[in-house]
């Protein structure tokens, strides 16, 4: 395996070299032609591929691998579906460099995947950074992009996501089966109420990640007639966060939310209510605060996060995934396996479709598109479908409390839309 | 008022350790002229070595009794000495060769031993907070409803004890008339026969130790450390120092009181945003329309 892996990694550093060399007019002209090109017949043989591409060495390998698994798991299963003569096969490039995700490198992959013919869909990347760079690459050349675990809502939706697909702005390539940042903010909005909280302090670190999660749960937190008694945002390069907390004790709320992550003041802040009499008063917030259990210990008993994934080990439907993956990999899944596997099962699936439609001849990258689009389809993480921007219409997250400091699943929460 | 009087008390306590902080910038500044801004760093330092030592004693929570006093005092002094000796080493290495050479060189060789002093303890104890064990302790009293916890009590009396003795220390004993002479005229001072080198490390040795106090008492009270406390903690001792008089060891303990007060009472006014903001605009104010600081330059007099 890590062979493989080497080898793909040098093929992609390979492969970069002359894909930077290439000036961009020229990528467009061949990847105009790609979306364009008529559909010719099938040669007995055809392989058709699923390129992927995620960190896969370096401090991400950990995470990247077990994700590329889920990947080539669901593309190893897809094989017994696909139409007579056709081989699908996935082919993973690494988007670490030096051990960290880097998104030229994403770039550089998926203009390989895109000057390969063979590759019609593309799963990945694991990061934002990545995906935000590699978006106006695949937009510009017609490929569908499902990303399996970039979390950052700018990605699809709002001016930023539309300066992503300017170079084709009808057709929007890039989808994703997890759900994003400011749905969290959702989750433990409908979270909050449903524990009886009323009355909530509302704190953030002034960062897009933070501030972006904190907006949400106010807004959601308000309109379930829930009351914000007041909103604060922390200073940078600070460890006393008393005088804040001396604030919100005076406000006396049922719970404390926090927008932001532990290094950024979440950590210390759940610590220091202890300290101005706030120890029994409850503790919220996203992915962030996943960590807490670090510096907090047991002081994080009390406190609640979201992820912005269902946990797969837990959900009824993932039960055989989770098996095969163990005897194929020996390994528990990661935290992405069963999102990258739900995002290649979508790819592998809108293939076999658009090749039926296309009466068996290759189809064109377009049409591909076009049914991931479209799809209807039941994975390990639930029922997928996509709206407009790509975004699952179904987003389901999961929910964990703290006790002895150790995090705890609670249950997953389906978002209303 | 009594959120008032809950703000203030938490805004001296806080201003307590940046007081501590603060007597090593305005100690260093006194006898060679050089904001050593790795001062910081050495005050996280301080709270990583107590850390360090605690785990080593096998402490992991409160203490009572002989204990209690027995392994602060190892934590406090261990964490003070191992500060003055990297203090001490700093100097030596980054400031005392060019001690001659223009003015802003070891001002960036200090900004330079900043960022090695922060690298090698994000190494040292990791990119996240650490947790500290809490010590010492904390019953409170309720005065005017308000509750004073004894680890408060403890911080603020240590920093006054510090000032106090290192007034006594200067102006009592030969080593601190050494260290005044030094601070109002080098040349003159080393044709008396002051050993200048000497003095200098002294300085270093005592300023670097109160940092070290500084950050095992900022580790028991906050319960945790980062290795990038050091930053925002020096940036706003340094302001206290100027804002007190830099060079003023008074003025250093009045600057850092007060900076605490403010930053306490700008957070419940204006907001937690607001307050690094309120800080540094006085910063900007003292240097522009009183440069001198509230005390001047009462102790250690430069050009």
């Amino acid at each position: 395996m890590r062979l493989i892996l080497a080898t793909a990694a040098l093929a992609a550093l390979a492969a970069c070299s002359g894909a930077n060399n290439a000036s961009t007019s020229k990528n467009t002209t061949t990847t105009t032609t790609a979306v364009t090109a008529a559909p010719s017949p099938a040669p007995p043989g055809q392989v058709v591929k699923i390129g992927i591409d995620l960190p896969l060495s370096g401090g991400d390998a950990s995470v990247g691998i077990s994700t590329e698994q889920g990947a080539l798991l669901a593309i190893d299963q897809a094989q017994k579906n696909m139409p007579h003569g056709y081989t699908l096969q996935g082919e993973a490039l690494d988007d670490s460099v030096q051990g960290v995700h880097n998104p030229e490198q994403g770039v550089s992959n998926v203009r390989s995947f895109i000057s390969d013919a063979a590759v019609l869909a593309v799963v990945g990347p694991y990061n934002s950074n990545v995906a935000r760079a590699e978006i106006p690459v695949t937009n510009a050349a017609g490929l569908a992009q499902i990303g399996p675990s970039v979390v950052a809502d700018n990605l699809t939706i709002g001016p930023d996501a539309a300066q992503l697909r300017r170079t084709n702005p009808s057709m929007n390539t890039f989808f994703r089966v997890c759900t994003t940042d400011s749905r969290q903010g959702s989750a433990l909005a409908q979270f909050a109420r449903s524990l009886g909280f009323k009355r909530t302090y509302i704190i953030d670190d002034n960062e897009t990640y933070g501030l972006d999660l904190a907006d949400r749960f106010e807004k959601d937190f308000t309109a379930d007639g829930g009351t914000v008694l007041a909103r604060d945002h922390l200073a940078k390069n600070t460890q006393d966060f008393k005088s804040l907390l001396l604030k919100v004790l005076a406000a006396k709320p049922d719970v404390v939310f926090f927008g932001g992550v532990t290094s950024t003041g979440g950590g210390l802040i759940r610590k220091q209510m202890f300290s101005v009499g706030l120890g029994k008063t409850a503790y919220m917030g996203g992915d962030g605060l996943a960590d807490l259990g670090t510096v907090a210990a047991a002081q994080a008993d009390g406190s609640y996060y979201t992820l912005a994934a269902p946990n797969a080990q837990k959900l009824p439907a993932a039960r055989a995934f989770v098996k095969t993956y163990r005897a194929k990999y020996n390994a528990d899944i990661g935290p992405y396996s069963a999102n990258a596997y739900a995002a290649a099962q979508v790819a592998a699936n809108a293939i076999i479709r658009a090749i039926g439609s296309s009466k068996g001849a290759i189809p064109a990258r377009a049409a591909v598109v076009a049914n991931v689009a479209a799809t209807k389809l039941e994975t390990p993480i639930g029922p997928i479908s996509f709206d407009k921007y790509g975004d699952v219409t179904n987003p389901v997250l999961s929910l964990y409390g703290f006790k002895n400091g150790q995090p705890y699943f609670i249950r997953q929460i389906q978002l209303k839309l | 008022m009594h959120e008032f009087l809950a703000q203030l008390v938490n805004g001296i306590s806080l201003g307590g350790i940046y007081a501590l902080i603060a007597l090593g910038y305005t100690m260093v500044y006194g006898i060679i002229g050089l904001i050593n801004f790795a001062h910081g760093d050495v005050y996280t330092l301080g709270s990583f070595f107590a850390l360090t030592i605690l785990t080593a004693l096998g402490v992991s929570g409160e203490l009572h009794g002989v204990a209690l006093v027995v392994d602060v005092a190892i934590a406090l002094i261990g964490a003070a000495l191992l500060c003055g000796i990297v203090g001490v080493l700093i100097e030596r290495l980054a400031y005392r060769r060019l001690r001659n050479a223009p003015r802003l060189a070891p001002l960036i060789t200090a900004i330079g031993i900043s960022f090695i002093l922060e690298n090698v303890m994000q190494i040292w104890k990791g990119p996240a907070p650490v947790s500290f064990p809490a010590v010492v302790p904390n019953p409170s009293v309720m005065v005017a409803g308000v509750a004073i916890g004894a680890q408060q009590f403890l911080l603020v009396g240590l920093a006054v004890v510090m000032m106090v003795a290192l007034q006594l220390f200067i102006h009592n004993t030969r080593l601190g008339r050494a260290m005044r002479a030094t601070a109002e005229d080098r040349d003159a001072a080393q044709l008396m026969g002051i050993n200048i080198n000497r003095t200098i490390m002294l300085t270093f040795l005592i300023g670097s130790a109160l940092a070290g106090v500084a950050g095992f008492v900022s580790g028991v009270y906050y319960q945790s450390t980062w290795f990038f406390n050091g930053f925002g903690a020096g940036l706003k001792a340094f302001t206290a120092a100027v804002l007190g008089g830099i060079g003023n060891i008074a003025g250093a303990m009045l600057g850092g009181f007060l900076i605490g007060i403010i930053e306490s009472f700008a957070t419940w006014k204006f907001g937690g945003q607001w307050s690094n903001v309120t800080v540094f605009a006085i910063l900007i104010l003292v240097l522009v329309f009183r440069p001198s600081g509230l005390l001047g330059e009462a102790v250690f007099e430069r050009a």
